[in-house]
């Protein structure tokens, strides 16, 4: 989850009313923010993609204000009407087609504004953006503009210079050669041409979604900034610059609308949302009896606006509040503005009585059954490594069923088998003494169609006297004692186990599992110099259906 | 007293007072001990630092069959140089050579060849060079010297010479015995000398009982799998029932089902192990699919795909064995629950694993409240032993209003993050007929196994090292 950094003077003085900070650190969790860390000035809070107003310190105090009392109720995004035009191109319309954007005039900007805004854009982009494939924002010093604007497609071969660049680069350059252009060129794949913002001379302003020019970059000497916004969904596009416009606003800028035209786009109205809300659904999901007074409160506090009509609750939701979908969502927020610590859980009354899986009650028989026997049960991962799995047991790989890019070698294949875990078990435990007799049940994965799964059994005896006959010996018992089933063993190979001490297991006439004493080959592969004996039998079918 | 001494060990101790060193077999003899008994006492008188053994192991080497013929009548290559300085020309045909040496004649004439004392032309052997000793003629002079004693290896100069007669059937015999030698200690002498003469015949019977046995171990159940039995057993006494459900499945059921879009970060590979290669058929009802897909694209604004839907992943929850027994089992009130493994495509480290166990209870009903999922959780806390917990706002996808609940741990004195919960959307329950409120609570049960046996690295639990297993009370 994305974090944000706060520092208490800046907080306070955006909240404008001293507040201590044992209140900050005590309110913060109450707005959903996971505190990671406290710092002497500062603190870093962890926030839900689901929010992405939280993504900077303005966003926050905006909503600290509310929970705290400071100041209830929508703060209003303010636009002023502007005069400058976008056009958007045809030529986009199948690359990337949306593009919206808003003038934001008149502010300051020091290192740390700057920093949240970068962070902010940052966050939005991997959250509503989805890594920029949804949406992507560029941020200018619109003194460096000469407007009208137009969003067209280019091809590969066009020249500008991109931030951070010391020279012209061409877009093909610039994909290969730099870091977003190799992290985010895939979004373009198929594309012979691209999307660009040019100016009025014709210069290049930006290249979404990868890099912006250097020309209009932002610096503390900014004054006056251009914020544009294009996007795959136009809806996603309004959300995201929204939240960016808001964030603005409250850092001092004054923000002015950018007329949009072209096919399919339009000029964003950054519109406030009316939802109808019943009081009575609120009470039934919260399990409370609040008044409509109180409700509204409530939803005030957390920078909504509410009030009564008739029976129901008017809702007002600024465009920023992306994650309101319906009623359900507002009732969390009465719950939120009511206070998480003012509900007093209630247990209610169980219908019926519970009862366990009818396939653990025979696992747990499985499980006694084995402990009896003298067997210490061990836990292995069902996501494994080749080498363990296949390469040191010396079996046949074919039928492999394995994920698609895990982080790590050692769990990139579904085990089949229980056994090769076990083995390995054992020779991680090789300076404690012996005999060690070990069992495990669990999970193991075959290809079907697409997977099937079955649940098995299996144990090993290991130490200097150990034998096919104790093994057929604790098999028989644990059929015997534990389900009163009797099994016969037939004579079989298999390139784990010696030759002429191995045997299948047959119940019903039927092959379950396998029995012998490990190969010494497989043995030493694994570093092993105890005689290893051992049997894996599948328990789905057997003791359960 | 301290210590009590068995008369084995006071006799054994006794003996090794006058003689300082001896060995088991001359302890016995000294002390009218059995075998076993002095045995038995040196390792009791061991344990106590009494005594000290040195094990040293000897190698004796004597003449087999052959080698004692081999002996007598020399080495069969010696006889081939004997038999050919009887003849006058010093050669003779082949035939005749194999005729006097009959199954000898193999290694004789292979050899003196190797020793340069022969050569073969044209079927016949001469003899050609010096005949001394060889070096292995040497050794078998050198065990026969020693008569009935056999011939320790120590004293064998020539290993090379040695490990080529070893090598030839049956002319060796090689045996070795570990030799263990009981030194009396310090503490061993003192103890002798405060013993007095006579045995102590008050205490004949007597064993030392504050002497420390043998440890052994009771064969036990994983202790995360003791957590996840008691977890189980908590749901099953507030009325919940089990469901048992695949790993794999479907993207359609972990993810589409829950209202997590197509394109969120949870379903990249980053983070979700998909199976390669693996497509579901038809991961749901045609109804199923169509009422899904709307939601998404009313709530979400884009182009859902069943091709994505039908992608095979391992579980990231086990929300998704829930979530489809609640849209096909048509249950109007109900407690259910499922435990099991889960997948997440992490870094390993002390703090995460690719695969862990979640439990997750559901509990539908007409009129279920936010204050009831909360009120269960305290009731699943109080019957783990967890006293104090609170709750805190969070977000699932999937859940509205949705909580975090943290509990406070007294060995780490501090509040820490357990199970999260919440009431279904309507936007996951609508579109698949679910007529009533669905509250859901669940979280990690390694997060709980590892706050109960204190530790800081959640790798320890599936290391399966036998002295952690072993050192985990059965019940704590």
């Amino acid at each position: 989850m994305p974090v944000v950094t706060i520092y208490y003077d800046r907080l306070g003085k955006l909240l404008g009313r001293k507040v201590s900070k044992e209140k900050i650190v005590s309110t913060l969790p109450f707005l959903g923010l996971d505190i990671e860390e406290e710092g002497k000035d500062h603190i870093n809070v962890e926030y839900s993609p689901n929010r992405p107003d939280f993504s900077t310190d303005y966003g926050i105090a905006l909503a600290l204000q509310g929970l705290l009392g400071i100041k209830t109720g929508i703060q209003p995004l303010r636009i002023g009407k502007g005069s400058a035009v976008v056009r958007v191109d045809r030529s986009v319309a199948k690359i990337r087609p949306f593009l919206v954007a808003v003038e934001a005039r008149g502010g300051r900007l020091d290192d740390e504004t700057i920093r949240q805004m970068i962070a902010m854009q940052e966050d939005l982009h991997n959250g509503l953006g989805r890594r920029r494939k949804k949406v992507s924002i560029g941020m200018h010093d619109l003194d460096k503009i000469k407007l009208p604007l137009v969003y067209k497609a280019v091809d590969r071969k066009h020249r500008f210079v991109p931030l951070g660049s010391p020279q012209e680069m061409s877009v093909s350059e610039i994909l290969e050669g730099t870091e977003t252009g190799m992290a985010y060129g895939n979004l373009l794949l198929g594309n012979k041409k691209v999307p660009v913002i040019m100016d009025s001379l014709g210069k290049t302003i930006s290249f979404p979604p990868i890099i912006n020019s250097k020309l209009t970059e932002v610096t503390t000497g900014s004054k006056n900034l251009f914020v544009e916004v294009t996007a795959s969904d136009r809806e996603a596009a309004e959300d995201t610059l929204a939240v960016m416009a808001q964030a603005l606003q409250n850092a001092g800028f004054k923000i002015l609308s950018v007329r949009i035209t072209g096919f399919r786009n339009s000029t964003p109205r950054f519109k406030s949302r009316k939802m109808i809300l019943d009081p009575s659904l609120v009470n039934g999901v919260l399990g409370l009896d609040l008044s409509k007074a109180q409700m509204v409160n409530s939803l005030r506090k957390n920078r909504l606006d509410a009030r009564a009509r008739g029976k129901q609750i008017l809702c007002t939701i600024p465009r920023y509040r992306t994650d309101i979908f319906g009623p359900v969502d507002l009732a969390e927020e009465v719950a939120l503005g009511y206070g998480i610590p003012n509900l007093q859980p209630t247990v209610p009354p169980a219908g019926v009585a519970g009862q366990k899986n009818p396939v653990t009650v025979a696992m747990e028989g499985a499980r006694e059954t084995m402990v009896g026997l003298g067997y210490l049960e061990v836990m292995n991962f069902g996501l494994v490594g080749r080498q363990t799995l296949y390469d040191f047991t010396k079996r046949n790989s074919s039928d492999i069923l394995s994920v698609a890019d895990s982080k790590s070698q050692e769990h990139q294949i579904l085990r089949d088998l229980l056994l090769p875990g076990l083995i390995e078990t054992l020779s991680r435990n090789i300076h404690e003494p012996y005999p060690q007799k070990i069992f495990e049940t669990g999970t193991v994965f075959k290809k079907a169609s697409p997977v099937s799964e079955e649940i098995h059994l299996a144990c090993v005896s290991a130490h200097n006297d150990v034998g096919f006959t104790e093994m057929k010996s604790v098999l028989q018992s644990f059929l015997k004692s534990g389900f009163d089933i009797t099994c016969t063993t037939k004579i079989s190979q298999d390139p784990m186990f010696v030759d002429g001490r191995t045997a299948d297991i047959i119940i019903g006439g039927k092959k379950v599992g396998i029995v012998g004493e490990v190969s010494p080959e497989v043995s030493a592969n694994f570093k092993m110099r105890v005689p290893i004996a051992a049997f894996e039998i599948k328990l789905t079918g057997l003791i359960f259906d | 007293m301290s210590q009590v001494l068995h008369p084995i060990e006071q006799k054994i101790l006794r003996a090794l007072g006058e003689a300082q060193c001896l060995t088991p077999d001359e302890l016995s003899e000294k002390t009218h001990l059995s075998i076993d008994q002095v045995r038995r006492g040196i390792e009791w008188l061991k344990f106590k630092e009494l005594v000290q053994v040195n094990e040293s192991e000897k190698t004796f080497v004597k003449l087999a069959k052959r080698g004692s013929e081999a002996s007598e009548r020399g080495l069969p290559e010696r006889r081939l140089v004997n038999f050919l300085r009887s003849i006058a020309v010093s050669s003779c045909e082949m035939g005749q050579a194999r005729d006097h040496l009959k199954e000898e004649f193999g290694p004789a004439i292979a050899n003196a060849k190797k020793n340069g004392w022969v050569e073969v032309h044209d079927n016949r052997i001469m003899l050609r060079g010096y005949h001394d000793a060889t070096p292995e003629e040497k050794i078998i002079k050198l065990i026969q010297s020693k008569g009935q004693e056999p011939l320790t290896l120590e004293e064998v100069q020539d290993r090379d010479a040695f490990e080529s007669l070893r090598k030839r059937p049956d002319f060796l015999s090689v045996t070795s015995t570990k030799h263990s030698v009981v030194n009396i200690t310090e503490k061993g002498a003192e103890t002798v000398s405060n013993m007095g003469v006579g045995e102590d015949n008050a205490l004949t019977r007597a064993i030392d009982v504050e002497a420390p046995a043998p440890v052994i171990f009771a064969a036990k159940s994983h202790p995360l799998a003791d957590v996840i039995d008691e977890v189980r057993e908590i749901f099953v006494s507030l009325g919940f029932s089990e469901l048992v459900g695949n790993s794999a499945q479907s993207s359609f059921w972990n993810f589409d089902a829950l209202f997590i879009p197509q394109g969120h970060p949870a379903r990249e590979m980053q983070d979700t192990f998909f199976l390669k290669d693996s497509n579901a058929k038809a991961p749901a009802s045609q109804k199923q699919i169509r009422e899904v897909s709307l939601a998404h694209k009313n709530g979400w604004h884009y182009d859902w795909q069943l091709e994505a839907a039908r992608k095979m992943v391992l579980r990231t929850h086990t929300t998704c064995v829930t979530i489809r027994e609640l849209a096909e089992g048509g249950h109007e009130e109900a407690r259910l629950f499922s435990i099991g493994r889960v997948y997440r495509n992490e870094k390993v480290s002390y703090k995460h694993l690719v695969e862990f166990n979640q439990v997750e209870g559901v509990v539908v009903g007409k009129s279920v409240t936010l204050r009831d999922l909360m009120g269960l959780q305290m009731e699943f806390y109080r019957k783990m032993g967890i006293k104090k917990a609170k709750f805190w706002p969070t977000f699932f996808p999937y859940t509205e209003p949705s909580l975090q609940s943290m509990i406070y741990n007294d060995r780490l004195g501090k509040w820490v993050e357990l199970f999260g919960m919440g009431i279904f959307r309507p936007e996951v329950t609508r579109p698949l007929g679910i007529k009533h409120p669905v509250l859901a609570w669940g979280g990690g049960i390694e997060r709980i196994a590892m706050l109960k046996f204190g530790l800081d690295d959640v790798r320890e639990l599936y290391n399966n090292r036998f002295n952690w297993l072993r050192s985990v009370p059965k019940c704590l």
